[in-house]
This record gives C-alpha cells, structure tokens and sequence, in this order.
C-alpha cells in the first residue's frame, strides 16, 4: 500500500515536472525572480554563477544546451548581458526565445531606467546609454518586473496565470513591508563609495548619497591617479567603501588607511537556488552595509 | 485643389488614428506589469533595432624579420610569381602594415531570417566580402541554415574572424590546407543542435568549392568543372563541466569532387586534375578562474587536420606530352596553443605549428608527387587588452621552416608590434 502511495506520488510528481515550464534566467537573482514567481510550476537554471560581473562572461556550450531546451529566458536586459547572452542564444537556435517571442523577458525593459546616457560614447567607459540596467538591486523595481514576469509566464501557461499573478503580488507586497525597515536602517548613513554603478538604485531608494565611484570609467579597473583623486575628495567625510565580491581588496584597502572608512565585501547576487527570502536578507545586508558610516552628530543634514 | 488637400486630409486622418490608437492603449491597460510611464517593452537596447548592427574592426602590425621567410616546403605552389618579395607572411610586409579592416553589418532581417555581413579592406588592395549570408531564426528543432558567403564551421578556428585569434597570425594548418582566410566559400549549411543536456552539434555544408582542394585554378587547356565541388561535414560535442571549465571537441571533414590546376611556362604546360577529402579533429578547452578582467583564465586549443588530392599529372611541351602519372598528395598540419591571464587585462600565450608531418605535395617529380620534410613554427605572445574593444600585443615568431632544396638552416626570427580595436557594436563572443 505504502509502495504503490509512494509509487503514484513519484508518478505525480514527474507528470507535474513535465508540464513545468523551463526557465533559463540569466542570473541567480533572476533566477530567484522567476522562482518566486513561477514557484511549482516552473523549473530555472541560471547561466551566470553569483559571484561574476554579469557584463563579462564568456560563452559556455552548456548555456546553449540551456537554452535550447527553455521556453523562457529570464534576463537583466538593457544590453548588461550583451557579450554573451546574444552569441549563446544565437547558437541555441531556439526561435521561442528570440527577442520579441514570448520566451523573451528582459526584467530592465519593464521599468523605467535611472541614469540615461543616451549622449554617451565609449570614451565615458562601458555605458549602457539607455540608463542604468543594474535594477536587480531595487527591490520594488524587481518587484514590478516580476509582475510584468507573471504576465509573461501566464502567457505561457494560461492555466496558472493567476497563480504567477498571485505569487508575484505577494513578493511584491513583501517588498513594500520591508522597505521602511531598510529605510529606518539607513536614516543617518553618511554614504557609500562603491566600486561600479550596481546599487545606485538601492542608495536612491534608501536615500543614501553616492559620493563617488571606485572605478574611474564604468568597466575600467581602479587607476592610481583616480584613487588618490578619491582620497583627496573625500578626506575628512564620512562614509563607506562596499567592494564586489569579484573585485580584487588591493585598491580597497588603500581607501580604508588613507581615509579610515569602513570597507565591506557584498554580493549583489543571491547564492545559486537563492529564495525571495534570502533575496529580502541580502537586500537588508546591503542597507546595513550604508549604515556603517553615519552622518556625525549635530549635524543632521 | 484636390492634390493639395489630400495630404491634409491623410495627415489628419493619421493624427486621429494614432490618437485614437493611444486612447485605446490607454483605455486597455490593465496590464500592472505596464509602468506608469507606458513602458511596455520587450527589449531595450542603445540603438533602434531597425538599424543594422555595425562595427569596425581596426588592425594594425608592425613587423620586423630577422630573415626573409620563404614558405614551408610542399605548400609554395604559388611560389613562382615574383609578388611576394619582401612579403613574409601574408598582409605582414616588414615595417608598418595595415591590415585587414573589417566592417560587420548585421541585422534581424523580418521574423524568418538574420542577416550578416562582413566586408574586409585588405591593406590598400581593395575591398572583399569576408562573409555576406542568411541565417534562419525560427526553424524548429533545433534546426539552422546559413546561406550565402561565409567561414565554414569546421574545426574551431576556422570561422573565426582575424580579432578573435589569441595571434596575430592564422595556424599555418589553417593558412596552407584551406587558404589565406581558411575555408571561406559561397554555398549553404545545415546545423542541427539536439535538445539534449549533453552540448552536440551537427552540420553540413555545400560549397562551390573556390579555395585549395576544390580550386579550379584553370586558363587555356582545361576546363571548369561547375559548382559545388565541396562537401563538409562538422560535429562539435561538449560536455557539462559545470560554470568554470568548458569544452569542445570537433571533428570534420569534407570531400571534394574536382580539383584542377594549371601553370604555363613559356611553351611548356604543367596540369593536375583529379579529386580530394579532408578529415580533422579539433579541441578547446576553456577555464574560467571568475578573477575579473581574465585574470587567471585557461584557453587551450589544438587542431589536427590531413587533406588527401588525388590527381593526374601531365606535362605538355609544344604540344607533346612530355610527362604523364597519377599520384597522391597526402600533406597535414597541427597547431597547439595555450593562453593564460597572467594578470588582470594582461594574458600571454604560446603556440606550435607543424606542417608537412606528412608531406606528399603536388610538386612532380620523377613519375610521382616529391615528398618534403615538415616545417615548424613557434610563437609566443603578451597580450593588454585595456577593454573588450582594444587590444595591444607583441609577438614573436621562431620560423623552422623546411626549404625545398631539403635545407633546413634558415631559421628566422620576427617581431610583430599589433592593435586590434572594435568601434561600435558591442562585441559579442562565440564559443
């Protein structure tokens, strides 16, 4: 009895597993995305492991494997993935995926963009003129993204459409619970410093000034002449340096003797298989991480 | 009075239709995923998609040879002309050279087809068409074909174009069984990629046949025999090593169905004709350290590759036959190289080339093909690659090449000072 109970769970299970729709996400927080809102009856691989800058990857035949076999790709979009994404799609032949299919999802193009360059050239650095694509770190951005994601999805599969909608509402109805808790957190950050323009939305949304940028150009490495550029700026303020997981801690460490300013090491990406939940906690790292260097007192603005 | 006010009347008409347009789109969006600026987009990027897609490809190489360099043993059958004095390698004259600069169109051409094209200015001698082809976007299955002009996908570096090369220079494999750009011929390919979890593709190509085995390099006494001459088959397998390690592994081959040759000398005609194949294998292996700007990245990458023409020689001198046999030319070629990131923005590589390991050529001789010794070419390389769009690199060759007189000590030395810079689109990377 107990066997053929198990035996018609498994045979459940696999037919429910068939019927999933099969997400290729870009990253690990789209991943986390397209989990969230897909929950049971999607199944997502990730392309880009967490601890990458999802500008430079290169091409593996496996991402092609991927998506050949995809009904959705997840992606950031706004051209942040353009090195690989296009190539390793290109060879997947998969016509559900190409741009303007269904299968294609871009989490930037469903939200307005800070930043826009559109007067940029390649001499300002690696630019994205059409604003900042880096949304992933702006919760109610993604939120929204993932509505439009479940309306993708629903597209798909109809059948679950309201479940997608559901589950989607509710991340997003999470965001909003949590946002004056990071807020409260942040109230008297001083600044922060960061290595690229990644978490620009983040410190807007948290109203945590940028008061600078590690990399002189977006995409060029920390040159000598910038950082003591930095140092000569920023002498005498509060504030603190946040360094990518990717990056090497040599040029931080410079910043953290020549100014004394905390220096804190964080993903933007949740782990591989990361849930809202651990996206929500990496969020709070992050507000934690501004509020390391708070404004000196008696002087509230 | 009618012409005038017809235009009128359509504009107006326009105006009401795209305002009537808008209040509709206003009046059905329901959509929550649709921001409150109206953005309801697929996809966003710099330019407008209805645009091509250009870039240009600048390449430059100052050159310095210890030596002239006389080509390996067994391959020179162009050697007669007097037009590569002081040109050691092909495009790299001693000094300054400019070479090849590529302009890439590319574009979604409807909802059937991409388009591609690739032109390329050699030096100042004029503009070819690299590739010019369709490719398909919406085959199912995993299906594709490519028609047009284009680098065949056999081996793997084949269909790469001359800035995505670890060298300044092509694999002399590469250069001598297949031609100056490799095999790149005007016919069609199908590919097939299963929907596996292991990586396997598959494919075929039809070819005119305009380079090397298929060549049909006739003047007065022969006659062309018509298109396609050249079939190609390729099959790449690549397992899942997981996010850090990559591989591949290829082989290929390709039959052709004639193959013609014809020199004059004064009153004296030299002919070949007959058929030939080609078989290879090729593999790449790829590591990923996660370091960022390539620091401590893996790419090694080796090719082996034999061709086989089988052709009947005749000699005619004032219209006597003077000389007449059948014969084969079995020649084949390997290159291996490794490249490393030794630091962030900066990789070196090293490279070994070998041609004529086996080395039957066409060159007749006494009632048969002459048999030379292999030639070998070592190169090491330092790379900077500032950003994705340009790279500086100093290379240096060591040639070991054999000389058809069976001499082998003119060993040769070059230094080779080369930028490579992308302007405008953003550079997207095969496999």
């Amino acid at each position: 009895m107990k066997k053929i109970l198990l035996l018609s769970c498994a045979l459940l299970l696999s037919s429910t597993a068939h019927s999933q729709l099969r997400v290729v996400a870009s990253t690990t927080n789209m991943a986390m995305l397209a989990n969230t809102v897909g929950g049971t009856q999607v199944s997502v691989t990730h392309l880009a492991p967490p601890d990458r800058d999802a500008h430079h990857l290169a091409v593996r035949p496996s991402m092609m494997t991927a998506l050949r076999q995809a009904d959705l790709l997840v992606s950031v979009g706004a051209e942040l993935e353009a090195g690989w994404l296009m190539p390793a799609l290109q060879g997947a032949g998969n016509p559900k995926l190409n741009p303007g299919q269904l299968g294609y999802f871009e989490a930037a193009a469903q939200v307005t963009l800070i930043d826009p360059q559109p007067q940029a050239d390649r001499s300002q650095g690696d630019v994205h003129p059409t604003g900042n694509p880096h949304i992933y770190l702006d919760p109610p951005r993604l939120a929204r993204a993932g509505l439009a994601l479940a309306e993708a999805m629903a597209a798909l599969a109809p059948e679950h459409g309201d479940y997608f909608r559901h589950n989607a509402a509710s991340f997003a109805e999470q965001v909003d619970t949590q946002l004056p808790h990071w807020q409260s957190l942040t109230q008297n950050a001083a600044g922060v410093l960061l290595y690229h323009a990644d978490a620009n939305y983040l410190a807007r949304l948290l109203s945590v000034p940028v008061l600078g940028y590690m990399e002189p150009l977006p995409g060029i490495p920390p040159s000598g002449r910038h950082l003591s550029q930095l140092v000569s700026n920023l002498k005498g303020k509060a504030g603190v340096l946040i360094m990518p997981t990717y990056q090497p801690a040599r040029a931080a460490t410079l910043i953290e003797q020549e100014l004394g300013w905390p220096v804190i090491v964080l993903p933007s990406n949740v782990a591989a298989g990361g849930t809202s939940d651990d996206y929500l906690a990496l969020i709070k790292r992050w507000a934690q991480a501004f509020a390391a260097a708070q404004k000196p007192a008696g002087n509230p603005q | 009075m009618n012409a005038r006010i017809f235009p009128l009347a359509a504009m107006t008409a326009g105006i009401l239709l795209v305002g009537a347009a808008q209040a509709n789109n206003e009046a059905t969006n329901t959509n929550p995923a649709i921001d409150s600026t109206g953005v309801d987009r697929a996809r966003i990027s710099a330019g407008t998609q209805m645009n091509p897609t250009i870039s240009v490809i600048l390449d430059g190489v100052y050159a310095n040879f210890s030596r002239e360099v006389e080509g390996p043993a067994g391959f020179g059958s162009h050697d007669h002309g007097d037009d590569h004095d002081h040109e050691h390698e092909h495009g790299l004259e001693e000094g300054f050279s400019l070479r090849e600069t590529e302009i890439s169109v590319s574009a979604s051409i409807d909802n059937y087809l991409d388009g591609v094209m690739t032109l390329a200015i050699e030096g100042n001698s004029g503009i070819k068409v690299e590739e010019a082809y369709i490719l398909t976007r919406s085959l199912p299955a995993g299906l594709q074909i490519k028609a047009g002009r284009f680098l065949s996908d056999i081996g793997y570096i084949n269909r790469q174009h001359p800035h995505d090369w670890q060298f300044a220079d092509r694999p002399l494999v590469s250069e001598l069984l297949f031609g100056e750009h490799g095999l790149q011929d005007n016919g069609m390919q199908l590919s097939w990629l299963p929907s596996t979890s292991f990586y396997s593709r598959y494919g075929i190509e039809i070819l005119q046949g305009e380079t090397t085995m298929a060549s049909q390099d006739v003047h007065e006494t022969l006659e062309e025999d018509h298109g396609p001459r050249l079939y190609t088959a390729f099959a790449k397998f690549a397992p899942d090593l997981g996010m850090n390690h990559a591989a591949m592994f290829g082989f290929s081959g390709g039959i052709s169905t004639s193959f013609k040759k014809e020199e004059e000398h004064d009153d004296e005609v030299e002919l070949w004709e007959g058929d030939g194949w080609f078989a290879g294998i090729d593999a790449v292996y790829k590591y990923n350290s996660g370091k960022p700007f390539g620091h401590g990245n893996w790419i090694v990458q080796g090719e082996y590759y034999f061709r086989e023409i089988s052709a009947e020689f005749t000699e005619i001198e004032n219209q006597i036959i003077e000389e007449q046999f059948s014969g084969r030319s079995k020649q084949d070629g390997f290159y291996l190289q490794a490249l490393y990131g030794f630091a962030p923005r900066w990789s070196t590589g090293l490279r070994v080339d070998g041609v004529g390991l086996t080395n039957t050529s066409l060159e007749p001789g006494n009632d048969a093909f002459e048999s030379f010794d292999a030639s070998y070419r070592y190169a090491a390389q330092v790379s900077f690659a500032p950003t994705e769009f340009s790279r500086l690199r100093l290379q240096v060759n060591n040639y070991d090449y054999a000389h058809d007189d069976g001499d082998h000590g003119h060993d040769a030395w070059g230094v080779m000072l080369q930028y490579n810079v992308s302007l405008g689109a953003h550079g997207a990377h095969q496999f």
